[in-house]
């Protein structure tokens, strides 16, 4: 997984710049873009590439995020790759449509740089924009670096096609999305491999004389959400899947969740997106220091892989969820579904939830250690817990 | 997965299982509406249909749907008032649609084309009908009658066939060749016409009920109203109607230099500006305050640029002949207008007697029809003859129309009124094939139903007039037609009110696939999936389509 220590061709890229160059990669025929910070830089990237011709998207920027995801659909009701970009307020503005593109059953691949929504305003690292779109249908993964960045975007495009729903990459605002970092830009060949070009069952034409989400009965409305349900049940696979065939060809693996040194350990991390970056580097020195800790890394939220997850943590004494993002009058959302997940397990963990990192503020590897200390033999409260360095 | 999402997502045709119909307490109902100027037409022409043909440059067909109303448009396109155009539904968004300059066009092609009326059915009706006067009531019952396949013979007093429309309009308002270019495209259908006939008196016109299975008495009103007070044996008299039917002939007009008109509606203003045009200084002297004059506003406008002077809100008591000419002794009065048609009160203001100067005056007071020579035959009402709403007088078989029947005295009235009284001649000699659909019950498409976002604001294309200058001295005519792309442009600027234009609008905005377009033109809403949303009557640019409640 050290990228420095591969043989390949790198280039130090910003997390942003590297989902361009994965998006170039993937080949959209149509990307509608809205500008917003932290998301520019792909936008600024895109447009970059297609001016010097090395891309053939067609992309639109339209008077709003609404009409971006708008036009998304549409263009992806016809049967074309499609992608998008966003952050923040414009994904709560698209969040009518983001309910149509999953019922529409449109594979649309989003990027969403999480960012703090307003008020007040702000634009720290914070994960509630996109965790509060999480009943909307669509597909979520999170990723810790501008390497995964662009490997998941790719990946992305073809989980989105053969389950036919939307997916949403996610990475951290800044510490990802403006980090630069060295990043292996994969082969057009090798991709093209990985993910042939689209080609859409049923879709708009006016040939073919069919129409898209005409009004219908409850029944039906009710089975379309049976059908949802159906396809995502096939989404952890196509991810498992996905991340095996990446690694294959490209030697980094991906899964929907990721566990580092987890085996025998006493305390299990579970986070999302940079933070894992941050636990990785406190779960070395913990073990150090001889405290079996270790991290179970969430990178598919939804569907949540509750299966894996179950297993995962099955048999281990203390897990500590760190949520980047805070549910007023409920807590850390990472905290509730795993509650969820774990619910009338035998040999759940004592589960913590510790609010570390809302609004962006920095969470230190001697901060994880220290919380492992004071948590991993404590009683687990239901109720959040906020923590400060 | 297609297969699943085929039955919730995607709709291919019409399914079973969306019967979104069983949603709806409305439904859209598609017919076509009568405009409000369809309403207003005195030949109740189909505007909206004819200019939706303009538009699209079909300008026979546009003429087709003209005539079947009104053998005249050419005509109709100079002189009618165009009651049409005040009722204009895009008066409210900018400037009503020049209707009238659009049928003068369709007209004025017509004739250029050489188009002609088709031959009447083979299988007509054996019966024939007497038509007695060939102004424009009487040559619009020929028309429609010989349309229909019955014989129609003409009996008309004067050498020239055309009566107001020839001996009462000048030349500068209507030209001579197209009267006569419409008038010979009905007589070449077959009508058999006698001139310098007049039928005179109950014998002439039981003669004619005896020859004829009908008779259509339309003689106008060409009787000149006297002025009270005023020997028309006097040398610098003249009746109106006699300088009018002199002048259009062609005959020398022997009046003075400076001649007063005393009157003040559209008679009166044809006789001044004629007067002006024989090089004459002319005077108008009016009853009515000058906002009240019933001449139409157009004419009084045109009037007064050609150098004719308004004497308004005023009455002449005498006129003397003086050393240098006449002395017109008059007085201001208070006009006020009465509850019927033409009926007017006045009171003279005191010690406001005043005094113009004139070589002579032309009375043009207005003109009454000759009900005298059907005494003891036909029933008078009022001024004119007695008849039901079927124009018939209750002497069996004879109907009448236009002038001598109406006080409702424009052209265009009368050519309605001729349509009419065919249709009713019709039933009364041939039933089988007179009777007509019973009229639809509709109301009129009015402003509010007109999409106005898929009409953007457009400047009215006005006919133009000649220069005052060009226009003294002869007697051309002084409105000019409209060209081919300002016919083009002005006609699409009709918002078709009522009037399905076939833009499929409806078709494409329809939610649930309800409508479906039919062969041949036209569209149908499937009552089992239309839920009553209404977007297509939203979106309908001309109001073709309205909701209508369950019940």
């Amino acid at each position: 997984m050290n990228a420095l220590s591969s043989n390949k061709d790198l280039q130090l890229l910003n997390g942003n710049h590297a989902v361009a160059m994965g998006v170039k990669l993937a080949n959209p025929h149509f990307a509608p873009l809205y500008p917003i910070t932290p998301q520019t830089p792909i936008l600024e990237k895109l447009i970059a590439l297609q001016s010097a011709g090395e891309l053939e998207t067609e992309l639109l920027t339209p008077e709003s995020e609404h009409s971006a995801m708008a036009s998304a659909i549409a263009a992806s009701a016809t049967g074309v790759r499609v992608f998008t970009a966003t952050s923040s307020q414009g994904l709560l503005l698209m969040h009518e449509l983001l309910h149509f593109a999953a019922g529409a059953r449109t594979p649309i691949v989003m990027f969403n740089v999480n960012r703090t929504p307003a008020s007040p305003w702000g634009f720290w690292p914070d994960q509630i924009d996109s965790l509060s779109q999480r009943d909307t249908g669509w597909v979520q993964l999170y990723s810790e670096n501008p390497q995964e960045s662009l490997d998941t975007v790719i990946q992305a495009f073809r989980i989105a096609e053969a389950a036919q729903m939307p997916v949403m990459v996610n990475h951290d605002a800044f510490y990802v999305s403006h980090a630069v970092e060295p990043v292996e830009v994969p082969a057009q060949e090798t991709v093209d491999t990985f993910l042939p070009a689209y080609k859409a069952g049923l879709h708009l034409d006016p040939e073919l004389g069919r129409s898209l989400g005409a009004p219908i009965d409850q029944k039906s409305w009710n089975e379309s959400r049976q059908q949802m349900a159906a396809a995502m049940a096939t989404v952890g696979d196509l991810t498992a899947s996905a991340g095996q065939d990446w690694g294959d060809l490209t030697g980094r693996s991906y899964g929907p969740l990721e566990q580092y040194r987890t085996d025998g350990a006493d305390v299990v991390f579970v986070t999302m997106g940079s933070m894992c970056g941050t636990v990785r580097e406190a779960v070395d020195g913990l073990r150090a220091r001889g405290i079996a800790a270790g991290l179970l890394k969430i990178r598919l939220f939804r569907p949540l892989p509750q299966v894996e997850l179950r297993k995962a943590l099955a048999d281990v004494p203390c897990a500590i969820v760190l949520d980047r993002n805070y549910s007023p009058g409920v807590g850390g959302v990472v905290h509730q579904e795993l509650k969820a997940a774990l619910f009338d397990m035998a040999n759940a963990p004592r589960l913590h939830g510790l609010l570390a990192g809302v609004g962006g503020v920095n969470v230190s590897a001697e901060m994880i250690e220290r919380l492992a200390v004071e948590y991993r033999d404590a009683v687990a409260s239901p109720d959040p817990v906020w923590v400060e360095e | 997965m297609d297969d699943m999402q085929r039955s919730t997502l995607w709709t291919d045709a019409l399914s079973e299982n969306r019967l979104t119909g069983t949603w709806r307490n409305e439904t859209p109902d598609y017919r076509n509406l009568p405009s409000p100027c369809l309403g207003a037409c005195p030949v109740s022409g189909r505007i909206a249909d004819w200019i939706g043909k303009v538009e699209k440059k079909d300008y026979r067909g546009a003429w087709e749907t003209l005539v079947d109303n009104n053998p005249f448009p050419a005509i109709a396109g100079r002189i009618c008032h165009h009651p049409c155009e005040t009722a204009c539904n895009r008066a409210q968004l900018d400037e009503t649609v020049s209707i009238c300059a659009l049928e003068r066009f369709v007209g004025d092609t017509a004739l250029s084309e050489g188009w002609a009326f088709p031959a009447p059915p083979a299988n007509a009706p054996a019966q024939s009908v007497a038509i007695i006067g060939s102004g424009p009531a009487g040559l619009s019952a020929a028309y429609q009658l010989r349309r229909a396949g019955v014989g129609v013979t003409i009996y008309e007093s004067q050498d020239q066939l055309g009566g107001l429309m020839r001996y009462g309009i000048p030349a500068y308002r209507l030209e001579k060749s197209i009267l006569d270019g419409e008038i010979a495209r009905i007589i070449d259908m077959g009508v058999t016409v006698k001139l310098n006939t007049e039928i005179t008196g109950a014998a002439g016109l039981q003669e004619l009920r005896v020859r004829h299975d009908a008779v259509y008495l339309a003689t106008g009103a060409s009787r000149p109203k006297p002025l009270p007070g005023v020997d028309y044996d006097q040398p610098w008299v003249q009746d109106s109607a006699d300088f009018l039917a002199a002048t259009n002939a062609g005959q020398d007009c022997t009046l003075g230099a400076h001649v007063l008109v005393i009157g003040g509606g559209s008679a009166a203003m044809d006789v001044a500006r004629t007067a002006r045009r024989l090089g004459r200084k002319v005077t108008v002297l009016a009853l009515e305050p000058e906002a009240m004059l019933p001449a139409q506003r157009a004419e009084v406008i045109e009037a007064t640029e050609e150098g004719i002077e308004f004497v308004t809100g005023a009455m002449m008591q005498s006129a003397e002949p003086g050393t240098d000419g006449l002395r017109i002794r008059c007085t201001r009065v208070d006009f006020k207008r009465g509850t019927t048609r033409g009926a007017f009160n006045i009171t003279p203001v005191e010690d406001s007697e005043f005094t113009l100067t004139a070589d002579a005056i032309i009375p043009s007071i207005g003109q009454d029809a000759d009900l005298s020579r059907w005494q003891d035959l036909l029933a008078g009402d009022g001024p004119v003859l007695k008849a039901d709403a079927s124009w018939h007088t209750g002497l069996d078989g004879v109907f009448t129309g236009g002038d001598v029947a109406s006080m409702d005295r424009f052209v265009t009235q009368a050519i309605g009124m001729g349509k009419e009284a065919a249709r009713s001649i019709l039933v009364y000699i041939a039933p089988d094939v007179g009777a007509a659909d019973a009229p639809a019950d509709d109301p009129e498409a009015g402003f509010s139903v007109i999409n106005t976002a898929y009409h953007p604001l457009a400047e009215r294309n006005k006919p133009q007039n000649a220069d005052v200058t060009a226009r003294l001295g002869n007697f051309k005519e002084v409105q000019q037609s409209l060209d081919q792309s300002q016919a083009m442009t002005e006609a699409s600027r009709c918002f078709s009110c009522g009037t399905c234009t076939y833009c499929d609008n409806c078709y494409f905005y329809c939610p649930d696939m309800a409508i479906t377009k039919l062969d041949g033109g036209g569209y149908e809403i499937k009552s089992d999936y239309c839920k009553g949303c209404g977007l297509c009557v939203a979106e309908c640019p001309t109001g073709a389509i309205r909701m209508q409640e369950d019940l």
